[in-house]
């Protein structure tokens, strides 16, 4: 890190900002024990819905990690009726999971059905789910999906990506911020240092990246 | 040995067992195939025939040669025929194998045709592959058109994903699982199941594998085709609107395919007058008829413009501008629009109620001479500054101007839009191609006389092969267009040849004006045909006969300018 530590030492930053930093973390990412523990340790203020909230999204969240997009669409169905209506990438990208997990379980009549049942009426709507559709479409064709050029919407990352943005599709629909404050800052800066480079070259910072900055 | 137990070996082992070093099809190892031959064509192999040619120069393979002529009866119906010269010869057009390969196609036997691919021949690994992924396409496209969705997609899984040919059309295969019958054929580009796309998936297979194996379709006709093409060219004085060559003899048409002789004179009393135009102050120095020859635009010299009704012949409107000085006009392709430029450096695009539409202007426009549009309406061609032609591309907005080292007198642009001509007062007529980069040189046409008068020239013939001008020696010169040379001059006229014209439908008239007040109007001449005792009148009439290998010198006198095509 070329910035100059020394200007760190003129910025104060409170402890009560970063326990919320903290604190919404946690809530965004359903740690509803640790986060009941954190305020209490803390003496934090309560923010009313907060369990009650987490209580809901956990299990919708769990669900999809584990692959069940089914009890998801279900759960987020009980929660919020037209949730998924208005959000229609979350809705097609918790569909392809299912298929995924069909193909998975190298179950492929059902995977076939439920495709032209659930997925081809998102092909003919707009061009956007077309490529999505194609490369999931895709893994039917392998005998191995694993050793497929596909494979990647086989991993964790790939379910972890969904469960996210449903996640956040649920607290956007409570009214909730659907991004951590922690997120936004690293964001910030992130953006901030790469105009900072763009106009000053060499002369200026580094661009910022989160790795590099733990390691330092 | 049955061929749908190898269906998983790789070709190249196959290879190995079939005779060594051979390119022609052997016999198929298929059992129960109709053999159309006799035992004594099985004991012949194919083999022996392979180092033969026939033909005067050596160029031309025996067994190519028979097999080209046994697709073509076969093509043309007569199977009798064909079968009788392949047992004859001993030739086949092709083996057993491949008569079985494109029967199953054409019946849709997809599983017998995978087998028999890998009998056909020796196929280089990724040629058969392809080929069979040709087949397994088909075969995928007619399960999923016929609802059989399973069946399709076990194709795709097990039979087309592991031949790891292009990854891209597999997934597009994939994703027409998804979409809805009805959109199958128009997304898949595919006619449907059935003959048409089966004989399409044929051809395809044809241009695939070598042909060697299988004999590209129509191939007998498509070299007799080239082979007319070429003498075409090569004919010199070609100018005419037949179109079907005879095969007898090389073709070439004499000169009396162009017009030389005077039909008509005409002069002063002798055309029937319909109206006079009165109303120019000047001189007029130019005119145009309309595209649909229902207006004249007339230019007096460095005046104004007046655009004239033929059927009342009223003049309908007068263009005029502050210090005019047109010089001459010329009408767009629609007949809406014309544009008139002049010495006062400035171009005008007007419409027929005498509204300016467009104007180009400015510091950089020189004196204009003489303009032409294209009769594509894309490009406006303008003569400037005496030397030089500014070509200006009305769709793009862009320009090019080429430079000529004399100046410029006259200007001409082809039917086709994509040639110009100009006469310059160096006695030289160059033509330049539109389109191309500025830096080719242009074709160069000289012999006739240009010294201090405008002389006009232009394209004529079928193909507008001949470039005709006039001259100030009181002839009319013709040339050829490809290769420069001088075909003829014609005598008649007693002055100063000023402007040609070719006849726009009769390839075989076109009219000259001079300066001894007359009009020829030029012809072909009847010169009395050599009789050859076996030919009917129509089907030589103007024909040199060439005997084999004229062609050839022709070509050789042709070299230096036949590198154009039209």
């Amino acid at each position: 890190m070329d910035v100059d530590p020394r200007l760190f030492e003129n910025v104060k930053v409170s402890d009560g900002e970063v326990r919320k930093i903290v604190l919404s973390y946690l809530v965004h990412n359903c740690f509803k024990e640790t986060a009941e523990t954190f305020i209490a340790c803390s003496g934090m203020k309560r923010t009313a819905d907060c369990s009650v909230d987490i209580d809901k999204r956990k299990p919708i969240y769990n669900h999809v990690l584990e692959g069940n997009a089914s009890k998801a669409i279900e759960l987020t169905n009980q929660l919020a009726v037209d949730l998924l209506t208005s959000n229609p990438d979350v809705h097609f990208d918790l569909l392809t999971l299912h298929f995924i997990e069909l193909v998975r379980a190298k179950d492929c009549a059902s995977a076939l059905e439920f495709a032209q049942k659930e997925l081809r009426p998102f092909g003919k709507q707009q061009g956007r789910y077309l490529d999505k559709l194609q490369d999931c479409m895709a893994l039917l064709a392998y005998e191995n999906p694993e050793t497929s050029p596909m494979f990647n919407y086989l991993s964790p990352e790939y379910r972890h990506s969904v469960a996210d943005a449903l996640n956040s599709a649920v607290l956007a629909h409570a009214n909730l911020p659907s991004y951590t404050s922690m997120e936004r800052l690293l964001q910030h800066t992130t953006v901030v240092r790469q105009r900072l480079h763009q106009e000053l070259g060499k002369d200026g910072p580094p661009i910022f990246t989160l790795k590099a900055f733990l390691k330092s | 040995m049955g061929g749908d137990s190898d269906v998983g070996q790789p070709p190249l082992k196959r290879q190995k067992l079939s005779k060594p070093s051979h390119k022609t099809p052997c016999e198929g190892s298929r059992t129960g195939v109709a053999a159309t031959g006799s035992a004594a064509l099985m004991a012949r192999s194919i083999c022996s025939n392979d180092g033969e040619t026939v033909g005067s120069h050596g160029q031309i393979r025996k067994v190519e040669f028979v097999r080209i002529i046994e697709q073509a009866l076969f093509s043309l119906g007569y199977q009798q025929a064909g079968a009788v010269l392949e047992e004859e010869s001993g030739i086949r057009l092709q083996s057993p194998a491949v008569q079985q390969f494109r029967e199953d196609i054409l019946a849709g036997r997809w599983d017998e045709c995978v087998a028999t691919l890998s009998e056909i021949g020796v196929l280089e690994e990724s040629t058969y592959k392809a080929a069979l992924f040709l087949v397994l396409q088909q075969k995928f496209l007619e399960s999923l058109e016929a609802s059989n969705t399973t069946a399709a997609l076990e194709t795709l899984r097990s039979e087309i994903s592991p031949l790891g040919v292009s990854t891209s059309k597999v997934h597009q295969l994939a994703s027409f699982i998804v979409c809805f019958p009805e959109d199958l054929l128009a997304k898949a580009q595919w006619k449907g199941a059935g003959q048409e796309s089966r004989q399409s998936l044929l051809e395809e297979l044809q241009q695939l594998l070598p042909p060697s194996i299988m004999v590209p379709e129509r191939r007998l006709e498509h070299l007799i085709e080239v082979a007319l093409q070429v003498q075409r060219e090569a004919c010199v004085y070609h100018n005419t609107l037949d179109h079907v060559l005879s095969l007898y003899s090389d073709h070439r048409c004499s000169r009396d395919q162009i017009p030389t002789r005077t039909l008509q004179v005409v002069e002063g009393d002798s055309l029937k007058v319909k109206y006079k135009f009165t109303g120019h102050s000047k001189p007029v120095s130019f005119v145009a008829w309309s595209p649909d020859d229902t207006m004249l635009l007339t230019c007096g010299n460095e005046e104004v413009v007046k655009l004239w009704d033929i059927s009342t012949g009223q003049c309908k409107y007068t263009y005029d501008k502050p210090n005019s000085c047109f010089t001459s006009c010329a009408w767009f392709p629609d007949g809406k629009r014309f544009v008139s430029g002049g010495g006062d450096k400035c171009i005008y695009m007007w419409d027929l109620e005498g509204h300016e539409l467009e104007a180009w202007k400015g510091a950089r426009m020189p004196r204009i001479n003489d303009l032409a549009i294209t009769t594509d309406g894309s490009h406006m061609v303008s003569i400037c500054d005496h030397k030089n032609i500014r070509i200006y591309n009305l769709e793009e907005k862009t320009e090019r101007v080429i430079e000529e080292e004399k100046p410029i007198t006259s200007l001409s642009v082809s039917k086709n839009g994509r040639y110009l001509l100009v006469n310059l007062v160096s006695q030289e007529i160059h033509l330049w191609d539109i389109s191309a980069a500025t830096k080719d040189l242009p074709k160069k046409y000289r012999g006739h006389k240009q010294g201090r008068y405008v002389i006009r020239s232009c394209f004529g013939g079928t193909d507008y092969a001949f470039i005709v001008s006039g001259s100030e020696d009181s002839q009319v010169y013709i040339w050829h267009r490809w290769n420069g040379e001088l075909l003829d001059v014609l005598s008649g006229h007693s002055g100063t040849v000023n402007s040609v014209s070719w006849n726009p439908v009769n390839p075989h008239m076109f009219a000259s004006a001079s300066d001894d007040h007359t009009i020829r109007i030029w012809g072909l001449s009847n010169r009395p045909m050599p009789k050859k005792h076996d030919e009917k009148p129509g089907s030589s009439n103007g024909f040199d006969h060439l005997v084999n290998g004229g062609t050839r010198d022709l070509l050789e006198n042709l070299r230096p300018f036949n590198s154009d095509t039209d």
